[in-house]
């Protein structure tokens, strides 16, 4: 039978049914044994165009209007767009755009969370406010430029940049934007890090289990990260010369697990900021952390000058 | 006036009384009797085992987290869901009872041992073409390898009349021939036994080859017609042409096509949305041999008529632009804030973590659902044999219609992409129809681990 010929008997069939229904001629058919409903659509974690909101206390715990986090596409509307948008730039692709800065092969966003907007990720959303702050381990006010340099020197395992310099007040210039409308002193009430559990025992060879089987496939088997076919940074080193040195934060078990946490494995589900969380627990990530803090890494030359009143913590690395 | 009305009625019942009658006549005809083969031999269980991965019978007889074969998986149709059957030897629930007759006309004729015809959901087109030895290995599996699970079949939701089961006997005698494997002219005997296994078991046409009015697939085979395996939208999702076109396979190479098949990845693409399932549950248990004949005649496949072969070059002017700031539309924005960061500026990804959106086919299909669809509601990648994690997307469903809009047109054009923008109101349809659609399958079930 040829193929029109098919199709003109399918459309008589197609009709049969309805004339059957029409001439009342025929009882529904048996129903088949019930056994389940029929499954529920999954319902939608929010609605589209609902935002990210966050309450915003004053210095004096008086509730000012909500913050909310502003998309980058808003950045074209502030005066100083430009500079916004190099500063933000810089962040992101710190190691390609500074490297007389840069030691590590990292950016700063390897560590802060999509492009700091992220809770739990180590967000810049307060630091523009945050900053002239008393620091316990440099023993002094800090400016929200020392803070930034701190981490070039550390976490980036290179130099320090000019305070004045375009580069540096370009980061500053996103961290404002991203502050939006919140006034100084006032705080967006978020958390920068996992509340972990500081009196967990760390467990390092536990620890390098977990790591080969949650952390290898991205950062390596031997910490040494994955770049793309032009060379540049995309899952930084975890230990060795290209890693953060011992003055970093991260370099700190619990300052890492508690960055870990929620933040890694990323892309492995399919809710999240971006496909995290659900996988480690605060045990997994003190014992990970444990194991990749504690390889080999740069030293850090101004370690002598660090908590200077003697106060160290107790994961401090010298 | 009055008596001709009469007639036209008298008529008509009749006709239905001969339709009706027909189908049944049709059903019954289509059942062939067998003999009983002897199925205690263990070597023939462990190739039903083989042929029933090949088959991929447990992608719809399992509802998600559901026990293997125990049936149960939603089926959505326009008019209501129909469920997958419980096919595990339970003999009150299952197939337990059933015998090889009664096996083989369901899988191969699509009627039901009580003479009623299946619907074309189950690729009874496609296993239609499995000889006889298979067909008995596949019965001895289920009847001596498969843990026996009593669950009762559920009710279909579709309303009657349209519920009724017997037109689909004249459906059947349309489009479901009996027939037997032809190989392509000219075969070798690899390709042979990869047309064999794309046009039999493996079912690729039942989502890959467009469906008519009817639901019948266009072609069962390329001698058949020529939209065979030239793409399709099911179930919300684009199965790509697996002809050898521009926005089919002329981009990939049979190497590409092999570890697809086997790990849900390459170094540009991975599996998603259905084509996850389909390597979580079978084209990964595939021997070496088939999944190189699988790829060696796909490749083959020339493009449908009126499709070009390959798009012309293009220079990719996306990543330096990117990587200056030249953001220069929103959809560039966009996908710097919420793309980049996996994708990357150079749209290549990281091989076998994130895939590529430059030079992916998913991406520059000819359709955009499944790219639309994965952007609504992330997707995770199938587990695979080499100790790979299974990477997964989230969902940006929180982003608006517009916004999805202008992202998945930026990356259907960037970089050495060619394909064309997408309006909202495709993304508008798409939500909406996600909606209304039964949770997807889960990939990675505990239990469906390699040798079970």
């Amino acid at each position: 039978m040829n193929k029109r010929v098919r199709y003109r008997v399918a459309g008589l069939l197609l009709a049969l049914p309805l004339g059957a229904w029409a001439s009342g001629a025929l009882p529904p058919s048996a129903s088949e044994p019930q056994g389940r409903q029929p499954a529920a659509a999954a319902p939608a974690e929010r609605a589209p165009g609902v935002v990210l909101r966050y309450p915003v206390l004053d210095k004096d715990g008086k509730r000012l209007p909500d913050y909310v986090v502003p998309d980058d596409a808003l950045i074209d509307a502030a005066p100083n767009a430009e500079q916004i948008r190099l500063g933000q730039r810089l962040l992101n692709d710190t190691r390609r755009l500074l490297p007389g800065h840069t030691g590590a092969a990292m950016n700063c966003n390897s560590c802060h969370i999509q492009q700091g907007k992220k809770p739990l990720g180590a967000p810049y959303i307060n630091s523009f406010n945050a900053f002239p702050q008393y620091n316990p381990r440099a023993d002094r006010v800090v400016t929200l430029a020392d803070r930034i340099n701190g981490c070039f020197q550390r976490s980036m395992n290179g130099k320090p940049l000019p305070r004045d310099g375009i580069e540096m007040q370009a980061m500053i210039a996103y961290m404002k934007w991203l502050a939006q409308d919140v006034p100084p002193g006032a705080q967006v009430q978020i958390k920068n890090a996992w509340p972990i559990d500081t009196k967990l025992k760390p467990d390092s060879t536990r620890g390098a289990t977990l790591y080969a089987k949650q952390c290898a496939a991205c950062h390596g088997a031997g910490g040494e990260g994955k770049r793309d076919g032009a060379g540049n940074v995309v899952f930084p080193p975890l230990w060795g010369d290209e890693s953060f040195n011992i003055g970093a934060g991260l370099a700190r078990t619990f300052k890492a697990a508690a960055f870990i946490r929620n933040n890694m494995p990323m892309a492995v589900n399919t809710g999240g900021h971006w496909g995290e969380g659900g996988v480690l627990s605060d045990q997994d990530a003190v014992d990970i952390a444990e194991y990749f803090t504690h390889m080999p890494r740069p030293d850090f030359p101004g370690k002598e000058r660090d908590w200077p009143k003697g106060n160290k913590p107790a994961d401090a690395r010298y | 006036m009055g008596k001709r009305l009469w007639v036209v009625a008298a008529g008509l019942a009749l006709a239905f009384t001969g339709a009706v009658g027909g189908a049944h006549w049709l059903s019954e005809t289509r059942r062939v009797a067998a003999v009983e083969p002897q199925i205690d031999d263990e070597a023939m269980i462990a190739r039903g085992a083989y042929i029933a991965r090949t088959a991929d019978c447990i992608a719809c007889h399992t509802a998600p987290g559901g026990r293997p074969f125990a049936g149960g998986l939603a089926m959505e149709t326009p008019v209501g869901a129909i469920y997958s059957t419980n096919i595990t030897p339970d003999p009150a629930t299952g197939i337990g009872t059933y015998r090889y007759a009664d096996f083989r006309n369901a899988v191969q004729a699509g009627v039901r041992r009580d003479g009623t015809p299946l619907y074309p959901a189950m690729p009874y087109t496609s296993y239609a073409i499995m000889p006889e030895a298979d067909m008995q290995a596949l019965y001895a599996y289920f009847k001596g390898g498969v843990a026996p699970v009593t669950q009762a079949n559920a009710a279909a939701t579709i309303p009657w009349p349209l519920n009724m089961r017997w037109p689909m006997a004249w459906w059947q005698w349309l489009f479901a021939p009996a027939r037997e494997f032809v190989a392509p002219e000219g075969a070798d005997a690899r390709i042979a036994r990869g047309a064999y296994l794309v046009e039999g078991p493996g079912h690729c046409g039942a989502c890959h080859t467009p469906r008519g009015l009817a639901y019948q697939e266009k072609a069962l085979s390329l001698a058949d017609g020529d939209a065979f395996l030239s793409g399709a939208v099911i179930d919300g999702w684009r199965a790509k042409s697996l002809r050898g076109e521009a926005q089919g396979l002329q981009s990939w190479s049979e190497a590409e096509i092999v570890a697809f098949l086997q790990t849900g990845r390459t170094d540009k693409v991975a599996a998603f949305g259905a084509m996850a399932d389909v390597v979580a549950h079978s084209t990964r248990y595939f021997a070496q041999a088939d999944l190189d004949a699988v790829a060696a005649y796909l490749k083959q496949l020339p493009p449908a008529a009126g499709r070009i072969n390959a798009f012309p070059p293009k220079t990719d002017a996306t990543t330096a632009a990117l990587q200056a700031g030249r953001y220069e539309t929103r959809g560039a924005v966009l996908y710097m804030e919420f793309c980049a960061a996996c994708h990357r500026a150079d749209g290549k990804g990281m091989p076998r973590v994130f895939p590529a959106l430059d030079g992916n086919s998913a991406v520059f299909a000819e359709s955009p659902q499944s790219l639309i669809q994965i952007t609504l509601e992330g997707g995770t990648m199938p587990a695979n044999d080499r100790g790979e994690m299974a990477f997964a997307m989230p969902a940006f469903r929180t982003l608006s219609d517009d916004d999805i809009a202008a992202v998945v047109s930026f990356i259907r054009g960037a970089w050495t992409n060619q394909a064309e923008p997408i309006v909202p109101q495709e993304v508008g349809h798409m939500r909406k129809f996600l909606a209304g659609k039964a949770p997807h399958v889960v990939v990675n079930r505990p239990e469906d681990k390699k040798g079970d």
